[in-house]
């Protein structure tokens, strides 16, 4: 974490209409009395369209916790949380879930396919629970799957795919809806270094991936793995339920020890050069 | 590497609704079927419930009908007339047999024949005896006469000293057949015929005979009636001709349906058997109701991370809830289909004639199978529910 040294505040990124994640003095606390926990002490954070953002810090900061609550998965005690211009704290339960299923994808550690589809199945759900037709859905579930090479295995189920090859699937299912942000959640954690990188460089695409104003969507990561921090735009550091830090990818590129993938793990491709 | 996505899906054109849910109801029908171990277990467990429940009732019911054997035996007559305070088809008081002429001359009475029933020894060689429930019917118009003859023929039940056996007490009477000797408390009684009937609640052999000679084997005192079965003339209500009996005769008149409610009345309350296997079978009916809940409620704990990725991805409460029913209302379907066989079979089994056990397996009590399946099935579904309704999506990220 020693490339994190620059800035010592959280800096706004944008202002107006392309922010795509705006937070003003979010709290959070589990619990009550004396056994409660305070996740988040009062967030301020703003995050543009088209960043990719990691979140980093040791466990139990509040990552988990901020991109719940960035997400709309979680409320937040006080506070606003505003994604693409919404304040989450004024719509309804049903509102909110159908906020979240327009604008936001998830990637996460585990990849949560569901055991018994197919991988095409479980890449159109997305799709199936936005109203479209499952014929329709499957068709842009399979070119989704050949966007992330897995074309040739559709129909095979999640267990009968490597880890790499499941983060792929999650992604490709994060990607099919076309969300507004799309959420890691420790993508590369349960992944060897090479798989890691497709797998970021991926994400990295996703978030490049729009070039109209309208329909831009920027990436947050949660992540403790430093090999991927270079695919950042902006390393935000939590501690103790507050930001502390913010790293901007200009201090990144000049942060020369920070290690890649491809400086710790070559892949095959590479290691055969001469 | 650019995903080749449309922005127009159907959702953002308002294309939602039925077929939103379509897709979704495949999705749970898929996430059900398919885990086959979970599946079959749950098929499994709700088969084995409505097993218990149907093989139980089916007994339960068996064996309260079981008490109206005699009755069911009887066909012509449109009312039973009887000592006003009998309870029960088989504990009866004899009345005098003044009272067949009597009952005969109420208007409304077509014909009014004596029948006669008791039980009798039936005395072996080897020094053992069997009890019999011996029945005498009107010698000249055979009237209480058995539903349908095996072997031999009705009519010589008019020569003396002769019985007919049903068929399915042959084994508990060393084998009889026609032309055998039976020594019936003490007097001799030959077998001219074998008659299919329905045995009563203690299953004892039933030896039909005439009112006489049933008189002669089995002596009372001088009331010697036991039931006097009435025919009601076509064009009367023979609910007014059972009050006009009872009102100038003193007796109780009881249509067939009202004399085997009093007899399923006794057996219930009046009887342990109510309570007792009352009990057992409503132990049954909740053990396996319990175990239905149990496991469909433990099939969507297993779920539930899922579930919650569907929130988090954007399913909203209300198709959750109706994935979850869908999924309680096939699996409960499939076990209550597959459930039901093994019941039937046993039902068919266990009324061949002469079988100790009877069970009876009719639709109500298919239909409150169902119905208590489906009541447990929701239970188990609701407490799912609540916890797939409360289920913070958050929980994906743990």
């Amino acid at each position: 974490m020693s490339a994190l040294s620059a800035e010592s505040t959280v800096r706004v990124a944008n202002t107006g209409e392309s922010l795509a994640v705006e937070l003003r003095g979010v709290t959070k606390t589990y619990g009550s009395g004396s056994t409660s926990v305070h996740a988040l002490r009062g967030v301020d954070l703003e995050v543009k369209k088209s960043e990719l953002v990691m979140l980093v810090g040791p466990s139990g900061c509040g990552k988990t916790t901020l991109v719940s609550i960035i997400s709309g998965v979680l409320g937040a005690d006080s506070g606003v949380a505003k994604l693409f211009g919404i304040d989450w704290s004024t719509l309804g339960n049903e509102q909110q879930t159908l906020r979240r299923g327009e604008l936001v994808g998830f990637v996460f550690q585990q990849f949560n396919l569901i055991p018994t589809l197919s991988i095409i199945e479980n890449v159109s759900v997305p799709l199936l629970i936005r109203g479209v037709r499952e014929r329709e859905a499957l068709e842009r579930a399979a070119a989704a799957l050949t966007s992330v090479e897995l074309g040739d295995r559709t129909k095979s189920l999640p267990s009968q795919l490597s880890g790499g090859q499941q983060q792929r699937v999650a992604i490709a299912r994060a990607l099919v809806g076309e969300p507004r942000l799309i959420v890691c959640d420790e993508p590369t954690a349960s992944l060897d270094g090479h798989t890691g990188q497709v797998v970021m460089d991926l994400i990295k695409d996703t978030a490049r991936s729009r070039t109209d104003e309208n329909h831009r969507r920027c990436v947050i990561v949660v992540t403790h793995d430093t090999r991927i921090f270079h695919y950042a735009d902006r390393i935000v550091e939590m501690e103790d339920g507050r930001l502390k830090k913010t790293l901007s990818q200009h201090t990144l590129e000049e942060a020369a020890h920070v290690p890649r993938f491809a400086e710790e793990s070559p892949s095959p491709d590479e290691a055969s050069k001469p | 590497m650019r995903l080749p996505l449309r922005a127009d899906c159907g959702w953002a054109k308002g294309d939602s609704g039925a077929n939103a849910l379509g897709g979704m109801y495949k999705i749970a029908l898929r996430m059900l079927l398919r885990d086959r171990g979970k599946y079959l277990a749950l098929v499994c467990g709700l088969s084995f419930a409505t097993l218990l429940i149907a093989q139980q009732g089916s007994i339960f019911l068996g064996l309260v009908l079981r008490s109206t054997g005699v009755l069911q035996n009887v066909g012509q007559p449109d009312l039973w007339v009887v000592d006003p305070s009998t309870r029960y088809i088989l504990e009866t008081r004899p009345v005098g047999e003044q009272f067949v002429g009597r009952v005969r001359s109420v208007p409304g009475v077509a014909w009014a024949e004596p029948m006669f029933s008791n039980y009798a020894n039936v005395e072996f060689a080897d020094g053992t005896f069997k009890r019999v429930q011996l029945i005498g019917i009107d010698r000249t118009t055979l009237i209480g006469q058995p539903p349908e003859m095996v072997e031999g023929s009705l009519e010589d039940l008019r020569a003396p000293d002769t019985v007919l056996v049903e068929e399915s007490s042959r084994p508990k009477l060393n084998n009889a057949k026609i032309g055998d000797v039976l020594r019936l408390n003490d007097k001799r009684a030959v077998i001219v015929g074998f008659c299919r009937a329905k045995l009563g609640f203690e299953s004892n052999a039933i030896v039909y005979t005439t009112f006489d000679n049933a008189v002669r084997f089995t002596p009372v005192g001088r009331e010697r009636v036991t039931f006097i079965l009435v025919g009601v003339k076509p064009d009367a209500d023979r609910t007014a001709v059972a009050a006009d009996i009872r009102k100038f005769t003193g007796l109780g008149a009881f249509t067939p349906e009202e004399m085997s409610r009093r007899t399923i009345g006794f057996i219930l309350y009046e009887t342990g058997i109510g309570i007792n296997f009352g009990i057992t079978v409503l132990l049954g009916f909740v053990v396996g109701l319990a175990v239905t809940a149990a496991i469909f409620y433990q099939f969507t704990l297993e779920n539930l991370r899922h579930f919650a990725v569907l929130k988090a991805m954007g399913t909203r409460n209300s198709v959750l809830v109706r994935m979850v029913l869908l999924q309680a209302g096939v699996v409960g379907m499939i076990g209550f289909g597959i459930g039901c066989g093994p019941a039937g079979i046993f039902t068919i089994l266990g009324r061949k004639p002469g079988a100790e056990l009877a069970p009876y397996f009719p639709w109500q009590l298919l239909a409150l199978t169902l119905v208590g399946m489906m009541i447990c099935i929701g239970l188990g579904s609701l407490l799912s529910l609540r916890r797939v309704i409360t289920l913070e999506p958050a929980v994906v990220f743990k």
